[in-house]
C-alpha cells in the first residue's frame, strides 16, 4: 500500500480511538508541538527518555526549546518524577494503519514511565514505519522479542474503561490524550 | 464468596429473584443490542468464517503439545531471567505465589484482570496469609470492594448500577460521590489506585498469550492498568492457564485480529503489551524485575486429551457467549456460571469447579445456539453443554424419572405412537394425558400456565396420508417428508398445507411410516443411547437414496438430523454414507420453496397482509437460513415487517420449559412484545415448536389478536385457486 494511503488510514482509523493525529515536516515541528500543548494545558515538565538515550543531539535541542518557553525536559530517573510528568515526548518504532496503533519498544523503564504516568502522551511516528496491519509487522516483533528482555507496546488511543453502566471513559489509569505526530522524511 | 445453587429447586429460586431486577434487565437487553451492532460493525470487511477456521487450527495445532510447548516457553524465559512454575492444582497454583511474596519481602500487592486468578480464588489465598492486595481495573476493583465474583468475564462489573457505585465510592472515599458523575467516579478510581501501584512490592496479571518460541507473555488491557503492574512493582508474577500457550506470534496476532472485536466491538483494545524476560526495574534486583510465570493446570492437561471437550481449550476468554445467550441477558452472569461465565462457563464449571457447582447451571440452556454463532474459535458449545450434562447423570447415576421413562417410550415406535393416541382419547391437553405423557418428547407439565397448550389431533398424520396425497402421473420431485412428532401428532394441518402447494408444483411427497422421533428431545436430556438408537431407525425408515430431498416442517428436526446424527452413529460401520446422503438431502420448507420449486408470485394472491417473523433457532443457526423465509413471504404477497430480536429465542428450547417456566415464559413475553409492536396481524415461523409456545403465548394474551402460522399455512392460504 502507497505510504499516503497508510498515513490516510491512519488518519482515518485514529478518530474511532480519539486520537488525535497530525503531520510534521521536522522533528523540531514536533518538539514545539508538545511544548505547546504542555503549556496550553498546564503542564510544566516533559519527559523525553527515548530521545534522552538515542540522540544527544536531538535531545539538547529540544532542552534549549524547552528552558525558552519555561517547560522542564527530564529524560531520566522518572520514579522521582511521577505525578509532575505532564507530557510524554517519544518516538515510535512503527504504526500499525489498520487499528492506529504505535508499536513502542518499551525495555527502558524509564520510557515506560513517561508513556504510562504522563497526563498525555505525544508519539511521532515515521511515515516510513506505518504498515497496514499488524501481521505485516510479524518478523520486527520477532526479532525483538528474540533479543530479550523486551517490553513491546501497542498503544492504541487513550486509556479508557467503560465498567461503570458500560459508559466510555477515558483517562482511568494511564495517558488521558494520544497525539500522533506523523514524520514525513528521515528526519527520525 | 462466590455460591452456586447445587439444585434445580434453589435454583428456580434465584432466578426468579433475578427475574424481578429490572435495572438488570434492561442493561443486559440494551447491552445485547448495542453488542450485535457494533461486533458487525467491528468485523466489517473482515472474512470472519475464515478467520475463526484459522483461530482454530492454530489452537487445534497447540493444545496437543501443551507440555512441550510450555518446556519450550521454559526453556525461552528463563534464559532471559524469568523462573517459570507449572502448578497442578489451584491451592498449589496460590501457595507458590504466596511463597513468592513470601521471598521477596512483600506486604502489599497490585493486581490486573485475570479469570484464572478468579478460578483459584488467589485473593482470598492471599489475604489470608496477610497480604494487602488490591485489584486495579475498574470493574475488578468495584467488585472488590463489594466482595463479589465478576459478573462477566470481560465487564465483571456490568451488573451494578451507576447509583451502586457512587455509594460504594462514599464509603470507601468518606466523600460524597454523585452517580451521574461517571467521569468523577473514574477520576476517583484513577487517584486511588495510583497510590496502590507506587506503595506495592509485586503486581500479578494473568495473560492473554504464552508464545512458546519466543517465552512472550501478551496482555490486552483496555485501561491500562496492566502496564503499570507489570512496570512499577519490583515483582511480576503472571498466573497463565496452561491453555494460553501457543506455538507462536503469528497465531497470537491472529487471535488479537478477533478477541477485542468480538469482545467489545473495538477493533484494537487500547493497550497490548509483549513482555519477553526480566526488565528494566529500578527498585529491582540488579536494577532487574524479579519475573515469574505460573502455568496453571487445574485439569487443562486431562482436558487437552479429551476427544470431546479438548475444544474447550481454544476459548479465548472473550465472553460473547455471554453477550448473546437469551438466558444470560436475562439473569446477569451470577446466575449463569459459578466463576466462568456464559455458555463456556457452564461447561468449564464442571471441570473446574466441580459437579455439585455444575449441577443445576448445566440445565439451564435453550440449546438455541447463539453463544456457538459468535465464538470466534469455533467452540460447539451447546453441544458440550448437553455433554456435559450427560456426564454428571451418569456420574451421579441418579436419573430424573423422565429420563428412564423417556428412553423407554422413545425406543419403541409403538408405544411411543399408542402413548399419544391414548393422549387424544383422555380430550385434554397434553398436560393431561395421564403419567407418562407429559415425560413424552411433548413434556408439558400441568404447572405452566404461562401459554395454552394444544391437544394431540384427532387424526394424526400417518393415519390420514393416503387419502389426503394424491399419486401424481409424472412428478418433478419425490420428496419424502419428515413429520416430527408435533407435525404428526399435533399439527397434521401444516402438512396439509405443504401437500396444496407441492400437489401444484408437480412434487410427489412421501411419508414413511416407520419414521419415528427425530431424537433431539433425548439429546437434550443427555439421552445419548436413546437418540442414537432412533437415528437408526430413522435412517432405516427413511432411505435418503430414494428421494430428490427429504423436507421437513421443522427446523429442530431438520437441524438436528444434519448436525448430531452424524456425531451420534460415527460408530455404526455401515451407516456413515446414509447419513452424509441425508445431510446433503434434508432441507427446509422455505429454501425448498424459494430455492429449489423458485416458486412465482404470480401463483399468488397479493393478500398485503401485514405479518411478523419469528426466526427459528435450528432454522437461522442451525440451518443457517434466513433469507429464504423472508424472500418467501414477500414471493406469497405478504407484507413482512420486521421485528426487534426477531432472531432471539421464543424460550421454548424442549425440554428447558419444564426445568425453567419462569425463564421459558419472560422469554416469551418478551418474543411477543415484540411481535405486538409491529402492528402485523400475524407472526409467521417455521418450526411447529415454535408455534405451539408462541401460539400457546399469544392465546393467554388478553390483547392477543395476533395469529400465530407455520410458514407453510399462510403461504398454502395465498395460493389462488
Ligand atoms: S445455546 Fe443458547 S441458551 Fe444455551 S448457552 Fe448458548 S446461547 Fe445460551
Ligand atoms: S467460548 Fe468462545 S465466545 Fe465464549 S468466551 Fe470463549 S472464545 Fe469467547
Amino acid at each position: 500500500m502507497p505510504k499516503q494511503d497508510l498515513k490516510e488510514m491512519m488518519k482515518e482509523k485514529a478518530q474511532a480511538v480519539q486520537s488525535v493525529v497530525s503531520e510534521v515536516g521536522s522533528i523540531e515541528e514536533a518538539f514545539r508541538y508538545a511544548i505547546d500543548i504542555t503549556r496550553k494545558q498546564g503542564g510544566t515538565v516533559l519527559a523525553a527518555p527515548g530521545l534522552g538515550r538515542q540522540d544527544a543531539s536531538a535531545f539538547a535541542a529540544f532542552r534549549a526549546l524547552c528552558e525558552q518557553n519555561g517547560v522542564a525536559l527530564v529524560k531520566e530517573s522518572l520514579r522521582a518524577e511521577i505525578g509532575k510528568l505532564h507530557t510524554g515526548f517519544t518516538v515510535a518504532d512503527y504504526g500499525i494503519a489498520e487499528t492506529a496503533t504505535i508499536v513502542q519498544e518499551s525495555s527502558c523503564e524509564d520510557l515506560r514511565i513517561a508513556t504510562m504516568l504522563s497526563e498525555i502522551h505525544v508519539a511521532v511516528l515515521p511515515a516510513a514505519r506505518i504498515k497496514p496491519n499488524a501481521m505485516a509487522l510479524e518478523n520486527e516483533l520477532k526479532g525483538e522479542m528474540k533479543s530479550a528482555p523486551s517490553y513491546l507496546a501497542f498503544i492504541s488511543g487513550a486509556s479508557r474503561t467503560a465498567d461503570i453502566e458500560r459508559e466510555l471513559t477515558i483517562g482511568v489509569h494511564g495517558p488521558q490524550e494520544l497525539h500522533i505526530l506523523i514524520l514525513d522524511g528521515d528526519q527520525a | 464468596m462466590i455460591t452456586t445453587p447445587h439444585s434445580v429447586k434453589e435454583y428456580r429460586g434465584q432466578l426468579k429473584k433475578a427475574l424481578e431486577n429490572e435495572f438488570l434487565g434492561t442493561t443486559l437487553d440494551n447491552f445485547a443490542t448495542a453488542y450485535k451492532t457494533s461486533r458487525a460493525k467491528a468485523f466489517e470487511g473482515i472474512d470472519l468464517e475464515g478467520l475463526i477456521q484459522e483461530i482454530a487450527a492454530g489452537k487445534d495445532a497447540s493444545i496437543p503439545c501443551l507440555e512441550e510447548l510450555f518446556a519450550l516457553f521454559k526453556v525461552r524465559a528463563e534464559a532471559a531471567g524469568v523462573t517459570v512454575h507449572a502448578a497442578h492444582t489451584a491451592t498449589e497454583a496460590n501457595e507458590i505465589i504466596s511463597s513468592i511474596a513470601r521471598a521477596n519481602g512483600v506486604r502489599k500487592i497490585v493486581k490486573g484482570k485475570s479469570m484464572t486468578a478468579e478460578e483459584t480464588f488467589l485473593n482470598t489465598h492471599l489475604e489470608k496469609a496477610g497480604y494487602q492486595i488490591t485489584e486495579t481495573d475498574l470493574g475488578e476493583w468495584i467488585i472488590q470492594l463489594r466482595h463479589e465474583g465478576p459478573s462477566h468475564m470481560v465487564m465483571p462489573a456490568i451488573h451494578l448500577s451507576r447509583k451502586q457505585v457512587a455509594e460504594l465510592f462514599t464509603r470507601v472515599t468518606g466523600e460524597h460521590q454523585d452517580p451521574d458523575d461517571i467521569d468523577g467516579m473514574v477520576k476517583v478510581a484513577r487517584r486511588e489506585l495510583r497510590q496502590a501501584y507506587l506503595e506495592a512490592d509485586m503486581g500479578i496479571t494473568g495473560a492473554n498469550f504464552a508464545i512458546a518460541e519466543t517465552g512472550t507473555l501478551g496482555l490486552v488491557t483496555n485501561e491500562g492498568n496492566g502496564r503499570l503492574v507489570t512496570t512499577l512493582p519490583r515483582v511480576h508474577v503472571a498466573l497463565v492457564g496452561f491453555d494460553k500457550l501457543i506455538c507462536d506470534l503469528k497465531s497470537a496476532l491472529r487471535i488479537l485480529r478477533a478477541l477485542p472485536r468480538n469482545a467489545t466491538g473495538q477493533a484494537i483494545s487500547t493497550y497490548v503489551t509483549w513482555i519477553t524476560g526480566a526488565n528494566e526495574c529500578a527498585p529491582g534486583p540488579d536494577g532487574r524485575k524479579e519475573m515469574h510465570v505460573v502455568f496453571l493446570d487445574n485439569g487443562r492437561l486431562a482436558l487437552a486429551k479429551d476427544p470431546v471437550f479438548s475444544q474447550t481449550l481454544r476459548c479465548i476468554r472473550c465472553g460473547a457467549c455471554a453477550n448473546v445467550c437469551p438466558i444470560y441477558k436475562l439473569v446477569g452472569g451470577h446466575n449463569y456460571g459459578h466463576v466462568y461465565i456464559g455458555a463456556i462457563g457452564l461447561i468449564l464449571t464442571y471441570f473446574y469447579h466441580g459437579r455439585e457447582n455444575a449441577r443445576a447451571i448445566i440445565k439451564n440452556c435453550l440449546n438455541c445456539q447463539a453463544c456457538k454463532s459468535v465464538c470466534p474459535t469455533g467452540i460447539d458449545l451447546p453441544h458440550l453443554i448437553k455433554e456435559v450434562y450427560r456426564a454428571v447423570l451418569e456420574v451421579e447415576g441418579k436419573k430424573p424419572v423422565k429420563n428412564v421413562l423417556l428412553s423407554r417410550v422413545l425406543k419403541d415406535r409403538r408405544l411411543f405412537h399408542f402413548l399419544l393416541r391414548r393422549a387424544r382419547l383422555a380430550q385434554k391437553p397434553l398436560a393431561g394425558g395421564g403419567d407418562l405423557i407429559r415425560h413424552l418428547p411433548l413434556f408439558f407439565s400441568k404447572e405452566h400456565r404461562f401459554r395454552s397448550l394444544p391437544v394431540v389431533a384427532k387424526n394424526p398424520l400417518r393415519d390420514i396420508w393416503e387419502h389426503i396425497n394424491p399419486r401424481l402421473p409424472k412428478p418433478r420431485y419425490r420428496v419424502a417428508l419428515f413429520g416430527g412428532c408435533l407435525v404428526d401428532f399435533v399439527y397434521p394441518e401444516q402438512a396439509e398445507a405443504l401437500l396444496k402447494l407441492t400437489r401444484e408444483h408437480d412434487v410427489q411427497l412421501e411419508y414413511p411410516m416407520q419414521q419415528t422421533c427425530c431424537g433431539l428431545p433425548a439429546k437434550m436430556m443427555g439421552e445419548n443411547e436413546t437418540a442414537r438408537e432412533v437415528a437408526v431407525q430413522n435412517l432405516k425408515a427413511i432411505d435418503p437414496a430414494n428421494y430428490d430431498w427429504v423436507l421437513t416442517l421443522c427446523a429442530s428436526c431438520g437441524s438436528h438430523m444434519k448436525e448430531n446424527y452424524a456425531k451420534l452413529l460415527a460408530d455404526e460401520a455401515d451407516l456413515p454414507v446414509k447419513v452424509q446422503q441425508l445431510r446433503d438431502k434434508i432441507i427446509d420448507f422455505s429454501s425448498f420453496m424459494q430455492n429449489v420449486l423458485k416458486v412465482a408470485p404470480e401463483k399468488f394472491v397479493e393478500s398485503h397482509k401485514k405479518v411478523a417473523y419469528h426466526s427459528p433457532c435450528h432454522l437461522c443457526r442451525g440451518l443457517h437460513v434466513t433469507k429464504e423465509p423472508r424472500d418467501l413471504m414477500k414471493t406469497a404477497g405478504l407484507d413482512y415487517v420486521p421485528a426487534k430480536d426477531e432472531e432471539v429465542c421464543c424460550g421454548f428450547g424442549g425440554s428447558f420449559s419444564i426445568d425453567f417456566p419462569e425463564l421459558s415464559a419472560e422469554l416469551l413475553k418478551r418474543k411477543l412484545d415484540n411481535v405486538e409492536a409491529t402492528g402485523a396481524g400475524v407472526l409467521v415461523t417455521d418450526c411447529p415448536g415454535c408455534v405451539l409456545q408462541l401460539r400457546g403465548g399469544m392465546d393467554k394474551r388478553a390483547a392477543g389478536k395476533v395469529k400465530v402460522k407455520h410458514i407453510a399455512d399462510v403461504v398454502a392460504e395465498n395460493l389462488k385457486r
